[in-house]
């Protein structure tokens, strides 16, 4: 199944396999081919080329073409201020400064930038045939306001009668926008109109409902799907959205999915988006993107959901927290490890792991899903198993399956972020790539050398010489004080000659020697049980 | 006296301007704000009272229920219009001294940035709780806002932003002025913007909506 059927399959609200993918590229295609906002939106090579490189980099089940919403406020004479890495601003408004509505042409499919990005449609279309394509107009409401500026809240006020009209004409003109996007092979028409997100219900009701309505009658009958692309705090409009009869709503982070999805499915209507955009795509890392997806995928499910970015991504998104949201998509497992890292790690109490590492053995810790059901995993624990053999028994190892909570916890607190993963005394030695056998060996080799070394500087402890009484102990004594001379270590003797001390070694053949050896483990901190557990396998 | 600052608040608040005006529809053909308050003048009353008593009153009514979500920007804007045009009566009064200000809010939309409806929006709530309001427009750097700042000593600063890329121009502008005037307090807000974003760059206020903006701005002054 193409991604377009996928895409598709949801709009019409039947289960699909795998929850599609949207990435909603703007100008960050020009990020992509390294161009700025304003060359990558007046150039039709440029948008095919950035949507064609977005493919590539995202392997998305849609994308739109381009997300432009000044396009036909700029055809219909609104200035636009040019920005190098956002779309451009519109300001001024024909209609404040003089114009009236009858003076204003329904564009044409030549005019302005229409042309261009209409070709870079077909284009995409043709090179791209398995890719669902969203063809964006601007929304009946925001583009009344691009013509008339913030006045038009107040006409809705004093001179409703005014408004509808405004607001008819702007319908028409995104019904020939929708019509020329449809000609140019796109699948889905998504009408945009964040600045609804600024009126009551009972406005919303009164004047954009019967324009919306009548926008995506006219886009069904001609073939195509529709979105209803809300961009903003409009809570408030939810429920009318849906009465318009889109066949899809895509929201932002303003409005909470489950929410839209209960509403949604309670009308028939399958919805989308809502990866945040800023705090999360823009600002996050790979960790905050995969965790806020996954969120969103778990809570939109796999009947009617399309996983998006709440709005146009902003130009400067890093690429890799784009292919983050790819790489869940596809990967049921790397799902599974998300999902279990995200379930417990905020209530997690985390153990002082400072003291980890400090037994006489090496251990090797393997941190996994659950190395049964997770071939990386199970590759990566079978290497450590094939390797430990090879140092008899001085080097232990474990494997931490983070479907346990204690295992996540451990995970946590060793500060490892990517499942499987290797940690060696408790440092991390190898993350998701499977080591060869030689490197392994040479990693735990290194650590057995440090350790060694350690050991070797750290040694300390005391000879307790055991007798009836002095005289019977002076020659050994003697002895050791020589042995421990010619080995140039400082060693303490002690003689130890009380009857009852004496009974308590369980010693009845006397001189006897007792070699007692003191370690430092830890100092200043409270180890916890756990490590102290395996200081005492040491003894 | 207090019946008519009362139905002056009632004016502000929803938005009823004057006579000729058409909404809202169960106020057609009837006074408002702009007659009543030049009646309260013209009865004696005092300038000051019918500022904080009425129109102040009516604009933190429909502030806090635009906070609530029960009313939208459209109604918000006809609210602010019928203050502004009540408080021309009460212009003269300013000037001669005999009203005054809380205190001073500068405001604009940071550099690179062209929306001004947040902006405007929060300049309105704030002027209508009884601050002077010094709008710097749009698409504002570091220097100009210092400049105003420099005119009015002891100012707070209201920046703005819309864009996810202009958005980090705050922190720019927050630390140009900081560092220029040192204790000058700086609000953010804007759609990007979050209470998180406020703590990463040290500024001293976000609200995501103006009522917010005007319940800090009182609570400094007082």
């Amino acid at each position: 199944m193409t991604g377009r059927d996928l895409i598709i399959k949801a709009f019409k609200l039947q289960e699909v396999d795998r929850i599609p993918w949207a990435p909603f590229v703007g100008v960050h295609g020009g990020k992509l081919i390294g161009v700025n906002a304003k060359d990558y939106l007046q150039s039709e090579d440029l948008i095919f080329n950035g949507v064609s490189k977005a493919i590539e980099l995202y392997n998305p089940d849609g994308i739109p073409v381009a997300f432009d919403l000044q396009m036909e406020a700029e055809v219909l004479g609104c200035q636009l201020v040019w920005s190098e890495n956002n779309p451009p601003a519109v300001v001024s408004h024909p209609l404040l400064d003089g114009k009236t509505l009858n003076e204003l042409p329904i564009p044409d499919k030549n005019d302005g930038r229409i042309k261009l990005t209409l070709n870079a449609a077909r284009r995409l279309r043709t090179a791209h045939p398995d890719v669902a394509l969203y063809g964006l107009i601007t929304g009946p409401f925001t583009l009344a306001l691009h013509l008339l500026g913030t006045d038009i809240f107040m006409k809705m006020m004093e001179n409703p009668g005014e408004m509808k009209q405004l607001l008819y004409f702007t319908t028409e003109v995104g019904k020939k926008m929708a019509g020329y996007y449809i000609e140019a092979g796109c699948d889905i028409i998504a009408v945009v109109d964040p600045m609804t997100s600024q009126i009551d219900p009972k406005s919303f009701e009164t004047f954009v409902s019967p324009c919306a309505m009548d926008l995506f009658k006219h886009i069904r009958e001609n073939g195509a799907l529709s979105s209803f692309f809300v961009c903003g705090h409009a809570q408030q409009n939810i429920e009318a959205m849906f009465g318009c009869k889109p066949d899809n709503i895509s929201i932002d982070e303003n409005i909470p999915l489950d929410y839209v999805k209960e509403v949604a499915l309670k009308k028939n209507i399958s919805f989308g988006g809502n990866i945040k955009l800023t705090v999360v795509m823009l600002m996050g890392d790979k960790n905050d993107v995969q965790e806020n997806a996954l969120e969103c995928m778990d809570l939109g499910g796999k009947k009617g959901f399309i996983i998006a970015p709440g709005c146009d991504m902003p130009m400067d998104t890093p690429i890799e927290n784009v292919q983050a949201v790819t790489e869940l998509v596809h990967d049921l497992y790397l799902q599974d490890v998300v999902r279990a890292m995200e379930k417990e790690q905020s209530k997690l109490d985390l153990l002082n792991m400072k003291d980890y590492g400090q037994a006489n053995k090496v251990v090797v810790d393997v941190i996994t899903l659950d190395s049964e059901s997770c071939a990386p995993c199970q590759y990566m624990v079978e290497a450590v198993k094939r390797v430990t053999p090879h140092f008899e028994g001085i080097v232990e190892w474990r494997e931490h399956a983070i479907k346990k909570l204690e295992a996540v916890t451990f995970m946590s607190s060793l500060m490892v972020k990517n499942i499987p993963t290797i940690c060696i005394d408790g440092k991390i030695a190898f993350v998701s790539q499977i080591p060869p056998k030689h490197e392994l060996i040479a990693a735990i080799q290194k650590r057995i050398n440090e350790k060694l070394k350690l050991k070797i500087k750290s040694k300390k402890g005391e000879l307790l010489v055991l007798g009836k009484n002095e005289q019977e102990c002076q020659e050994l004594i003697s002895n050791v004080k020589r042995a421990s001379a010619e080995l140039g270590q400082q060693i303490e003797v002690k003689l130890i000659t009380d009857v009852n001390q004496l009974a308590t070694f369980g010693i009845t053949e006397t001189p006897a020697i007792i070699l007692a050896e003191y370690k430092l483990k830890s100092k200043g901190t409270n180890p916890s049980v756990e490590i102290i557990k395996e200081w005492i396998k040491e003894i | 006296m207090e019946e008519l600052f009362e139905k002056i608040a009632h004016c502000v608040e929803f938005g009823k301007i004057n006579l000729a005006s058409p909404y809202p529809p169960d106020m057609k053909g009837q006074v408002g704000a702009d007659e009543l308050t030049k009646q309260a003048i013209d009865a004696g009353a005092e300038p000051d009272d019918v500022l904080k008593k009425g129109l102040v009153v009516g604009m933190e009514k429909i502030g806090i229920k635009f906070r609530d979500n029960k009313v939208f920007v459209p109604q918000v804007l006809m609210s602010a219009k019928a203050m502004s045009t009540a408080m021309e009566h009460l212009k003269p009064f300013f000037e001669s001294g005999a009203v005054k200000r809380k205190g001073v809010f500068v405001i604009g939309t940071v550099a690179g940035d062209l929306h001004d409806i947040g902006k405007n929006l929060v300049s309105m709530m704030v002027k209508g709780s009884g601050f002077e309001v010094v709008d710097l427009g749009t698409d504002v750097n570091s220097q100009k806002f210092i400049e105003a700042v420099k005119q009015h000593p002891g100012c707070f600063v209201g920046l703005s932003a819309l864009l996810t890329t202009t958005m980090v121009n705050m922190e720019k502008i927050v630390t140009d002025i900081k560092t220029a005037i040192p204790g000058t307090k700086v609000l953010i807000g804007g759609a990007p913007v979050s209470e998180d974003f406020k703590e990463k760059i040290h500024a001293d206020f976000y609200s995501r909506d103006p009522q917010g903006a005007v319940d800090f701005l009182k609570r400094s002054v007082a």
